[in-house]
C-alpha cells in the first residue's frame, strides 16, 4: 500500500560490457525524488519466480532512472532479457541517501568494488552541481576485464579513475586496496565513501580508521519488503541489527561489521 | 451486500486482514487512505522482553515462497506499547495485536499489560514460530496450547485467538483444545520449519540455522488444514498461507476460513491486501452472494 508503488516503462537495454547492463525506465516521478545512495525494489516479471522482488542502487536519474546491474542469479537474468516498451514494476526511491559532504571537505574517494560502482555516478552529478572544485577520485576493482567499462561518464565530471583487477587484465594486478598507500587522505578534507564485497569495505574501514577520515558505507544483503516490514535484510552493525532497506542502504562507515 | 464479519464479538468491515510480521511500520511508506481499507490489522508478534533477532542471513527465497528466520526482532511489549501501539491506533483499523511469551507467566504479563490500553479488539497468541529456541512448540501439544489458552482467556479483556503450526501429526486434535480452553478464534497457518543448504560451503544458509517456509509454496497444505479444522471446531478461522489473490483467499473462505491474512505477499506486491479485498467484492457481485457468511465454509 505505499505510494512508492508504480508500473513504468523500459526504455532502452544495454550492455556496456560483458557482465554488465544498463537498464533505463521512463520514471519522471523517481528522477524527481531520488537522492544519491537511495534504491529502487523492482519485479522483474509478474510470476512467482524469481519469487522476491531486487533492489539496485540508482546509477544515475536525468531523463530516465538508469539501473546500472550484473547479471548474477535468476532475477538480473529475467532483467537482462527486458526490452523497450516492457512494463516493470517498481518502488521506489527508498532507503537511506548518502550525506552532503560539508564545506570543509574538499577531497572525495569513492571505492568501489565490481557492481558496488552503480551508487556512484548519481553521487557525482549532485557533487558536481553543487561543488564544482571538489577533487573526485575513484578507486574501482573488478574480478577481470569483464567487470570493467570505460566509466567515462565519471572522467567527464574530472573524476580520477584508478582500476584494479583481480588477475591484471585491466589496471593495476590485485585489490582494490592496493590503491591506498598513494592516496593521501586527510581528516580535516577528506571523506570516503565505499559500496562493494564486504572484504573491500571491511579493509575500507581500517584504511580510514587509520587516518581518522569519515565516510560512508552502502550495504546489501538479501532483502524482501525493502519497506522496514519483514526485518529480513538485517545486518551486524555497532548497534546491533539493522536493516539495509529501512536504516541504510547508506551507513556510516565505521557502523557495520563486516 | 454485506462483507462484514464478526469474531467473538468484535465486527471486523470486512474479512481482510495482514499476518504478523508482514505489515510494516514504516509510516512514512504508507498510503493511509488505503491502509484503513484493511478490515483488522496484525502488528508483528512483541514478547515479553525486547528481542533482537537472529543472527543474518535471515531470508532467502524459494519457489514460490520463502524462508524466514527473524526471530521476532521487536521492541518488547512496554516498547510497543509506549512507541508503535499510537501509531497503529492512529490508523483506525481494529487491531488484533500477536503476542508470544516464552513461558506461561510472560504471556499472561503481557496480557496484563494490554489489558490496561485502549484502541485493541483482540488478541492472537503466537503459540507455533518456528524460529525460536524452544524444543518444543506450545501449538505442537494439546495439553500445552489448552493450559496456555485457558489461562490468557481467564485474564483478557480482549477476544483470543490461537496461531497453530503445521508441523504437527493432527491439527484438529490442537484446534479442539484451543477451542475447548476458550479461544474465541483459530488463526492457521504459521510457517513450515524448513531450512536450506549452500552445497559450496555445506553450511545452512540461514544464520539461525532453521526457518519458516510461506508463500504460495504452502497455499495448498494450508488450505488442507483450514478445511480439517473447519470441519471440527465451531469458532472462527482466520486463514493464513501463500494469499496472493482474491483467488487464493476465496479458497480459504470457501474450505471455512472467516476472515483471511495476506503475509508473505505483502513483500512483493504491498498492494496484495487491496487487490485481494477488490477481487473478493467482484467475486460475491459476479456470483449474486449478498452477504459473505453465505460463502464461508460453503465447500460442497
Amino acid at each position: 500500500m505505499p505510494s512508492l508503488q508504480n508500473t513504468f516503462q523500459v526504455v532502452s537495454q544495454q550492455k556496456l560490457c560483458p557482465k554488465f547492463y544498463r537498464l533505463c525506465i521512463d520514471a519522471p516521478v523517481i528522477c524527481q525524488t531520488v537522492k544519491p545512495g537511495q534504491f529502487v525494489h523492482i519485479k522483474v516479471n509478474d510470476q512467482l519466480f524469481p519469487f522476491f522482488r531486487r533492489p539496485f542502487s540508482v546509477y544515475r536519474a536525468q531523463k530516465y532512472v538508469e539501473i546500472f546491474y550484473e547479471v548474477v542469479g535468476p532475477g538480473t537474468a529475467v532483467m537482462a532479457r527486458m526490452k523497450k516498451g516492457d512494463p516493470v514494476d517498481v518502488i521506489g526511491p527508498i532507503g537511506r541517501p548518502f550525506s552532503m559532504p560539508d564545506k570543509k571537505i574538499k577531497k572525495i574517494v569513492m571505492v568501489a568494488g565490481g557492481i558496488g560502482v552503480a551508487p556512484f555516478l548519481i553521487f557525482c552529478d549532485a557533487l558536481r552541481k553543487k561543488h564544482s572544485d571538489l577533487e573526485l577520485i575513484l578507486l574501482y576493482g573488478g574480478r577481470s576485464q569483464g567487470h570493467v567499462y570505460d566509466m567515462k561518464e565519471f572522467k567527464r565530471h574530472g573524476c580520477q579513475v584508478h582500476v584494479a583487477t583481480n588477475d591484471g587484465s585491466v589496471g593495476k594486478k590485485g585489490y582494490v586496496s592496493g590503491f591506498f598507500p598513494k592516496i593521501n587522505i586527510d581528516r580535516k578534507d577528506t571523506f570516503i565513501y565505499t559500496c562493494g564485497p564486504n572484504p573491500m569495505m571491511a579493509a575500507v574501514q581500517t584504511w580510514a580508521r587509520k587516518y581518522g577520515v569519515a565516510g560512508e558505507a552502502v550495504c546489501e544483503e538479501v532483502m524482501a519488503c525493502a519497506l522496514g516490514a519483514c526485518l529480513g535484510c538485517s545486518i551486524k552493525t555497532r548497534s546491533g541489527y539493522k536493516t539495509v532497506c529501512y536504516d541504510g542502504p547508506v551507513f556510516d562507515l565505521q557502523e557495520p561489521i563486516f | 451486500m454485506k462483507i462484514a464479519v464478526k469474531i467473538a464479538d468484535v465486527i471486523f468491515k470486512n474479512p481482510l486482514t495482514v499476518a504478523s510480521g508482514t505489515f510494516g511500520h514504516a509510516e512514512k511508506y504508507y498510503d493511509f487512505e488505503e491502509v484503513k481499507k484493511l478490515g483488522a490489522i496484525v502488528p508483528k508478534t512483541v514478547t515479553f522482553h525486547p528481542q533482537q533477532g537472529n543472527p543474518p542471513q535471515r531470508i532467502m527465497e524459494t519457489p514460490s515462497g520463502m524462508l524466514n528466520a527473524i526471530g521476532i526482532e521487536n521492541p518488547g511489549i512496554d516498547g510497543f506499547i509506549q512507541n508503535k501501539l499510537p501509531a497503529f491506533k492512529k490508523i483506525g483499523v481494529p487491531l488484533i495485536i500477536s503476542i508470544l511469551g516464552h513461558t506461561d507467566d510472560q504471556f499472561l504479563q503481557i496480557v496484563e499489560k494490554l489489558n490496561q490500553q485502549k484502541g485493541i479488539s483482540a488478541l492472537e497468541l503466537n503459540l507455533s514460530c518456528p524460529n525460536l529456541k524452544h524444543k518444543i512448540l506450545v501449538a505442537q501439544d494439546p495439553k500445552a496450547t489448552y493450559r496456555v489458552v485457558s489461562k490468557v482467556k481467564k485474564i483478557s479483556r480482549f477476544p483470543v485467538m490461537a496461531k497453530l503450526a503445521p508441523n504437527v501429526t493432527d491439527i484438529t486434535e490442537i484446534a479442539l483444545a484451543a477451542e475447548t480452553a476458550g479461544a474465541d478464534g483459530i488463526s492457521l497457518i504459521n510457517t513450515f520449519a524448513a531450512m536450506a543448504i549452500d552445497i559450496e560451503t555445506r553450511r545452512s544458509v540461514l544464520g539461525n540455522f532453521t526457518g519458516g517456509l510461506s508463500g504460495p509454496a504452502i497455499r495448498p497444505a494450508a488450505v488442507y488444514f483450514v478445511h480439517q479444522v473447519a470441519k471440527k471446531v465451531k469458532v472462527p478461522i482466520i486463514a493464513m498461507g501463500g494469499i496472493m489473490t482474491a483467488h487464493d483467499a476465496l479458497e480459504f473462505i470457501i474450505a471455512g476460513a472467516t476472515m483471511v491474512a495476506v503475509g508473505t505477499a505483502n513483500f512483493v506486491n504491498p498492494r496484495a491486501p487491496l487487490e485481494v479485498l477488490q477481487g473478493i467484492e467482484e467475486y460475491l457481485r459476479a456470483h449474486k452472494i449478498k452477504d459473505i457468511k453465505e460463502l464461508i465454509g460453503s465447500l460442497e
